[in-house]
């Protein structure tokens, strides 16, 4: 049972958590300029979500992680039933079935699932004795990870979806898959991305048309986008103060307290709010992979660079989009846009790797 | 566990990682300094041409009708001052000459421009004012060009046809406030917006407001519209179509006109509501239009005409409250349709005397007569073999001492007491006296008209469904109007003798004569409740005493055999009980009985515009 020892206090990770913290109030400023017209309402259920969010990962970092992984398989389980729970009982929002509701909240399993997921991967890797990962271990991975992100797929959630395809990427390039293998792959799937291509959604295909050509549709996605890095480029070097973007305030920008928050704390507070955050995002990734080098084993390294990498998609998925350099995906940008499960999952996620670190030395 | 682990070339590749998101990340920092550093003057330049202006656009509300599709709530087109403050280059300029278009001092402006600022973003326009007149449109519309700032917008108001008729039940609207921003019943709503805030708009609030639009518009420097970039139609708030008939109303309301007071009419059937008024009355267009600060005075004057008196107050019911007694006393058993008591102008219970109003006495008196009679002895008599509790019990039955549950906010449950009532609100133990007073509906019992009138359609029919008033709505049923069965086997011929005993009330030498309508067969009782203590009565004449001491009732009934109308009417501090109340109830019975058993044509109501 978790015991908080004086020793838990001692070996906790304050810098990480710092890291957070310091991310999550750049959101709450840009949650409270996006909604402070709405009144109170959508401030305060950020506030509720993050702390919510501490609470989960205060409680993820008490336990010895190796209790969670021990359990791997029957959570992945679990998350996997929930998945397909979701799809069929599922409520529709935006056009995707991904939500369940529960107790007055609106609940993404597909968001919280990414632990399970990544749980289950850490552990299987984590254990295998080869020194390169052979044929059969690769296809029982495979499926391991495909059901669940084709589960997720079919509740038309491309986005999270894709969010994924990190905790495979980082998990499979560290547990040792021969480099040969990984450009195979590469290069596999570029042989696969026209296949991928004619899977799309039109509307999906759309987006990724106009990050390459802007001026396609003035009024869709590119209308937007552009209007995303108007707001990003008349911020200037110091922006133009909060609750003072025009962009942001007119509701130029879309969603701008959720997909597109990073483009109106950039119009508010400038180059200079917008390049802290990116760099608390690499301070974050730094951090995190280095408690990664100093996990007590396998799985523990795993564990850690799996969050590295998921926070990392999302971040570059999340600022390229505002920028205009990636396709619109939408996904949030972590600890920064408006509370969901996501902020959930990632906090969690963190308290995952706090975990790691408390207990990188063997006792 | 594998403890010797060789994690070197896991480490080796933990470093590559490092790097590529190292690179990443600065790749992203230089594209963040390419738009809003090096280029930003480009993207300042866009910004700043970027004038759009988002243009509100209003969905009107959703209709109010009568029962027979008369319009009684509407939209009319009014136009509304509104100030975009991201182009206001010279405050002082711009509240001098609104102040020169509305009348008013620069002052006065500012003043109500920052009140207004607080609560709606930099560059979302700001409402001036309500509403303008031809004069004020003209004016402003004549130096658009050198103000673009100040624009006029088109919006829709509510209108209530009738100026003050069925205010109470319509409720009024207006602009929401912070409290109501925040509160759970009016979620989804912004700063700005129209809701009701009182009567059926509040209660229908969600059905009746409709979806606001907006258009997005691209301005030249002189604030002239150029090109709508999009456009978002609002949609229209549903129409609801409610039980209420508009003449039975205005016939309520005239009769009222000079009292002060309630009357409901409702169906007995079914629970529609067909009449409710409440005097004083207000109208309710100002709140639409924006209230003065007289006109504010004037309504949470002492008087309190935005209390629906029908169901925001609860008063003494007096004798009207004989008639559920008497079901009681026949339902539990404590009496019998034979059972009679000699009155002789009083009754000596527990040692103590208690009278009846005629102090010569009744002589010997069964049910009808009673009721006839308005016979307190025979009542005395039947609450001293009930507890209170019992009674309490009986009548809770016929939706005494709590809400109708009708669909409008702020009804009151009045109060139905018991032994349990006394100890927890006055912690102290019920006497047996007490009951005694509450047999003949004195002491501590209150009750709304509208209860009343629930009331007394149980006593006539033996059903009891729940009062309402939306009848349906555009978008489909409104709620379901469940008609809740409170009664477990009324016995029909107890039934009967209240119906006889209410219909000599008003046909044969009782209390409620001034009821009577030719040919229809009215029943009815009245009620009289002192209001003020005995010893400020003592201090007052006698005529005195009894205008300003007691609230006269009246409810009833009709026909007798097949009850379709119950009407009660309060007039407080309105003398003895049948004096005030009774011919308000009966001109309601009359056009009742012309309208639906003679089938006269009715003057249609006068409209306002």
């Amino acid at each position: 049972m978790a015991l908080i020892s004086r020793r838990f206090f001692y070996d906790f990770d304050y810098v990480l958590l710092a890291i957070v913290l310091a991310l999550t109030s750049f959101g709450i400023l840009g949650v409270y300029s996006a909604t402070w017209e709405a009144g109170p309402g959508p401030l305060r259920g950020h506030l509720l979500r993050v702390a919510l969010g501490l609470v989960l990962c205060l409680f993820f970092s008490l336990f010895d992680y190796r209790r969670l992984t021990d359990h791997a398989l029957p959570i992945y389980l679990g998350a996997v039933a929930v998945l397909v729970a979701t799809l069929f009982f599922g409520t529709e929002i935006k056009g995707s079935r991904s939500w369940i509701q529960f107790a007055g909240f609106g609940l993404q399993p597909s968001e919280m699932a990414k632990l399970a997921v990544l749980l289950v991967l850490a552990k299987f890797l984590g254990e295998v004795r080869e020194s390169y990962l052979g044929m059969r271990t690769l296809v029982l991975l495979g499926g391991l990870f495909g059901l669940p992100v084709l589960l997720i797929i079919l509740q038309g959630d491309m986005g999270t979806a894709l969010m994924y395809f990190s905790l495979l990427g980082a998990t499979l390039f560290l547990a040792g898959l021969k480099m040969r293998i990984v450009v195979a792959m590469v290069l596999a799937a570029s042989l696969l991305a026209p296949i991928g291509w004619f899977s799309l959604q039109d509307y999906q295909r759309e987006r990724i048309m106009v990050t390459f050509n802007p001026d396609h549709d003035p009024q869709g996605v590119g209308y937007q986008v552009r209007q995303s890095k108007i707001a990003i480029g008349s911020g200037g070097l110091t922006g133009k103060g909060l609750g003072k973007g025009l962009q942001s305030q007119l509701g130029f920008v879309p969603e701008v307290h959720t997909d597109f928050i990073f483009a109106l704390l950039a119009e508010e507070v400038g180059f200079l709010g917008g390049g802290t955050i990116l760099i608390l995002f690499g301070l974050l990734l730094l951090r995190i992979l280095s408690v990664a080098g100093e996990a007590a084993d396998r799985t523990g390294i795993l564990l850690a660079a799996g969050v590295a990498a998921l926070i990392f998609l999302h971040m570059l998925t999340n600022v390229g989009m505002t920028l205009g350099i990636l396709p619109a995906i939408g996904v949030p940008l972590p600890f920064v846009s408006y509370g969901g499960s996501s902020t959930l999952t990632m906090f969690a996620a963190v308290g995952m790797v706090i975990n790691v670190r408390t207990r990188r030395f063997l006792y | 566990m594998p403890i010797n682990q060789d994690n070197r070339p896991l480490n080796r590749r933990l470093a590559i990682l490092q790097v590529v998101f190292g690179l990443v990340l600065l790749l992203l920092l230089g594209k963040l300094w390419h738009l809003s550093v090096v280029h930003y003057s480009f993207y300042e330049e866009l910004a700043h041409n970027n004038r759009v202006r988002t243009v509100p656009l209003v969905a009107p509300r959703g209709l109010i009708l009568d029962r027979e599709g008369r319009v009684l709530a509407d939209n009319v087109p009014s136009s509304k001052l509104l100030v975009y403050r991201d182009e206001l280059d010279d405050e002082e300029a711009t509240y001098a000459f609104i102040a020169r278009g509305l009348g008013l001092s620069p002052s006065q402006v500012r003043e109500s421009v920052e009140k207004a600022s607080r609560r709606v973003g930099r560059f979302r326009p700001l409402e001036v004012t309500g509403s303008l007149s031809l004069e004020q449109v003209a004016y402003f519309k004549a130096r658009q060009a050198e103000h673009p700032e100040v624009r006029i917008s088109r919006q829709p108001r509510r209108l209530y046809r009738h100026g003050p008729l069925a205010a109470h039940v319509l409720g009024y609207v207006g602009e929401i406030n912070e409290a109501q921003l925040g509160s759970k019943e009016f979620q989804g709503f912004k700063p700005g917006d129209v809701i009701g805030k009182f009567g059926l708009e509040r209660q229908y609030n969600r059905l009746l407001s409709g979806k606001d639009g907006s258009a997005l518009v691209r301005v030249n420097s002189q604030g002239k519209a150029t090109a709508e970039i999009s456009r978002q139609e609002p949609t229209r708030g549903s129409p609801l179509h409610i039980t209420l008939d508009l003449d039975l109303q205005m016939a309520a309301e005239e009769a009222l006109s000079q009292e002060i007071g309630a009357v409901v009419a409702l169906d007995p059937r079914n629970g529609e509501v067909l009449a409710m008024a409440s005097s004083p009355a207000y109208d309710p267009n100002g709140f639409a239009r924006g209230l003065s600060a007289e006109e504010w005075e004037e309504l949470n004057n002492p008087g309190k005409p935005l209390q629906n008196r029908a169901i925001q107050n609860a008063y003494s019911p007096g004798s009207i409250f004989k008639v559920v007694m008497a079901a009681a006393g026949l339902r539990s058993g404590v009496y019998s349709l034979d059972t009679t008591v000699y009155c002789n102008g009083g009754a000596t219970i527990y040692g103590h005397r208690f009278r009846c109003h005629h102090s010569g006495g009744h002589g010997r008196v069964g049910l009808e007569l009673a009721i006839e009679r308005s016979c307190n002895v025979y009542f005395y008599q039947m609450g001293r073999q009930m507890p209170i509790d019992q009674i309490h019990h009986y009548a809770s039955q016929f939706g005494l001492g709590r809400a109708t549950g009708i669909d409008l906010p702020g009804e009151v449950s009045g109060l139905l007491p018991s032994t349990r009532w006394k100890r927890e609100a006055r912690d102290q133990p019920w006497y047996p006296g007490e009951t005694i007073s509450v047999s003949i509906g004195q002491g501590p019992i209150n009750v709304t008209p509208l209860q009343l009138a629930s009331a007394i359609g149980v006593a006539a029919t033996g059903r009891a469904p729940r009062p309402h008033l939306a009848l349906r709505s555009g978008a489909g049923e409104v709620s379901s109007q469940a008609a809740p069965n409170l009664l477990e086997d009324f016995d029909p011929r107890h039934i009967e003798g209240i119906r006889q005993g209410m219909w000599r009330a008003v046909n044969n030498w009782g209390t409620a004569r001034a009821a009577r309508v030719e040919g229809f067969d009215v029943a009815g009782k009245t009620g009289t409740a002192q209001v003020i203590g005995r010893e400020t009565l003592e201090k007052l004449s006698k005529e005195e005493a009894a205008r300003f001491t007691t609230n006269a009732w009246f409810a009833g009934f009709a026909p007798r055999d097949n009850p379709e109308v119950v009407v009660v009417a309060l007039v407080q501090q309105g003398g003895g009980g049948g004096a005030k109340a009774a011919p308000i109830a009966g001109k309601l019975f009359d056009l009742y009985y012309r309208k639906h058993h003679l089938h006269e044509p009715m003057q249609s109501p006068v409209e306002l515009r």
